[in-house]
């Protein structure tokens, strides 16, 4: 069997802002294929755990392994920084991420938006990119808003755009930071029914999420964080089934 | 139809020189204006302060003031310096400050100040999400400031850079002072010549206001550029 490295490996990850430890020590592992949910209560430090994964914010220890390349760093007197930023930005355009706020440019139509990063970033020639990009238009439903500006579209719509600009770029892990939160009810399903159908053709993603259905049916490993710490991890079935830890039993308990 | 007593020709070179200085200044007012913006953002604590050491100079001392010194000021450091080469090493040059060359300067360093201030403000103006996105998709800060930060920006900062240029144009009736023969001078020899100030001062009046309607008009069609999925989601539903 050939060993391939592991897609995204991240081993003992602390991050302090100011004096205050808001990671104490994570690691996580990703197999092709896993889709790891984090959830905890707000504050618990799952989102800033994902934002350092492609180092929008910087950790203040630990190591990062994408794709069997572990990423270098040294010590400035802003504090601990990449070393060499070409290799993060060499790491970032294999992990794309998904943000709760969508962040979709403004400036740009739909489909601009789903090429820029494979033409500018990946150099991609722009005919093959704008082919590309227009089949994951139509994979989202969204082909018939490619020339539209993500200030004319819903939410639901601006997230599912979101969805195929991630896509566009063939990452190795999509890093999912809350993506239905500032979501009207309604157009959570949509969202929701996309990654659903990319956890099933095998993409690699970790997700930080309040939807605790979506976390039970479609992840391999359910991460329970609490202030900084994991508290509880293991298969959905196990921690979401049949959590040990009083604290996951009333996160989990039916709000009123 | 006035009678420009044959001072016409002269009127005309002479606003040809007042659009050329105001143009080359304000190419060199955006450049020291970016400059300016990102020294005060940069981290480093030496550019931030030289940033902030520049625009309070500039912004403290009257234009004409500036003019006359970096004019009459740098010509004798120039004379300084070439006096000291040919005495140390017999090297025989002489540089005269060409009148036009020290207005472009001279404009371009102070609006350079007041472009500055206006990028900052429009800079800082663009949602740090597009920003984070685009570090997550692994645009480098070069491509990002191309593609993502610069054409944001505008959109905050051409109201600013409309507004000094403007006054720019206007500050170019300066350089007549330290010799440049631009279309005021013209009409102040021609009216002193002629006694007729009204002749030619009124035509020098509408050539600015000339100028200044079609620079209106481009800086509306540049601004509806940049708001181009800005704007209310009404204006382009069909």
């Amino acid at each position: 069997m050939v060993d391939t490295p592991l897609p995204l490996e991240v081993r003992n990850l602390k991050k302090r802002f100011g004096s205050n430890e808001v990671l104490k020590g994570l690691s996580l592992q990703a197999h092709q294929g896993d889709v790891i949910t984090l959830i905890g209560a707000s504050g618990s430090g799952k989102s800033t755990f994902l934002r350092c994964m492609n180092l929008l914010e910087q950790p203040n220890e630990g190591e990062l392994i994408v794709h069997g390349e572990t990423i270098r760093f040294k010590e400035t007197r802003h504090g601990r920084e990449p070393a060499d930023w070409q290799q993060v930005v060499n790491m970032r355009a294999k992990l794309s991420m998904v943000f709760q706020n969508f962040n979709l440019w403004a400036h740009m139509t739909l489909l601009e938006n789903v090429i820029e990063a494979p033409v500018h970033v990946l150099k991609k020639p722009r005919k093959e990119a704008i082919e590309h990009g227009r089949a994951l238009l139509d994979r989202v439903g969204l082909l018939e808003r490619a020339d539209y500006y993500p200030m004319q579209m819903s939410g639901g719509q601006q997230q599912r755009g979101a969805i195929a600009r991630a896509l566009a770029m063939d990452p190795e892990v999509m890093l999912f930071d809350e993506p239905t939160s500032a979501l009207d009810p309604e157009l959570v399903g949509d969202v929701l029914k996309v990654m659903r159908d990319l956890a099933k053709e095998g993409r690699t993603m970790i997700v930080v999420t309040h939807e605790m259905a979506f976390a039970k049916d479609v992840s391999s490993q359910v991460m329970y964080l609490h202030q900084g710490m994991v508290e509880e991890a293991g298969p959905p079935a196990e921690v979401l089934g049949n959590p040990r830890s009083e604290r996951l039993k009333q996160f989990l308990a039916p709000k009123h | 139809m006035i009678d420009l007593q044959g001072y016409g020709p002269r009127l005309l070179e002479g606003a040809l020189v007042t659009i050329e200085l105001a143009l080359l200044s304000l190419v060199v007012a955006i450049f020291l204006g970016l400059l300016t913006a990102s020294a005060k953002m940069s981290r480093s604590w030496l550019l931030h302060k030289i940033g902030t050491l520049y625009t309070t100079v500039i912004r403290g001392v009257p234009d004409l003031v500036l003019m006359l010194l970096l004019f009459f000021g740098g010509q004798i450091g120039i004379n300084m310096v070439t006096d000291w080469l040919y005495d140390r090493f017999g090297i025989d040059i002489f540089i005269n400050i060409n009148e036009f060359v020290a207005g472009v300067i001279t404009i371009g360093l102070i609006f350079g100040a007041y472009m500055g201030e206006t990028f900052r403000g429009a800079f800082l103006a663009v949602d740090s999400g597009q920003i984070e996105a685009g570090r997550a998709y692994g645009m480098s800060e070069a491509l990002m400031f191309r593609r993502i930060r610069f054409p944001q920006m505008m959109r905050h900062a051409l109201p600013g850079l409309s507004n000094n240029w403007m006054v720019l144009l206007k500050t170019t009736a300066l350089v007549s002072i330290i010799g440049l023969t631009d279309m005021v001078r013209v009409a102040a020899e021609a009216s002193k010549a002629t006694h007729e100030p009204f002749t030619f001062l009124i035509p020098v009046a509408v050539i600015y206001l000339l100028i200044a309607s079609v620079s209106e008009w481009i800086f509306a069609r540049l601004q509806k550029r940049y708001n181009v999925g800005f704007g209310e989601a009404d204006e382009w539903n069909n």
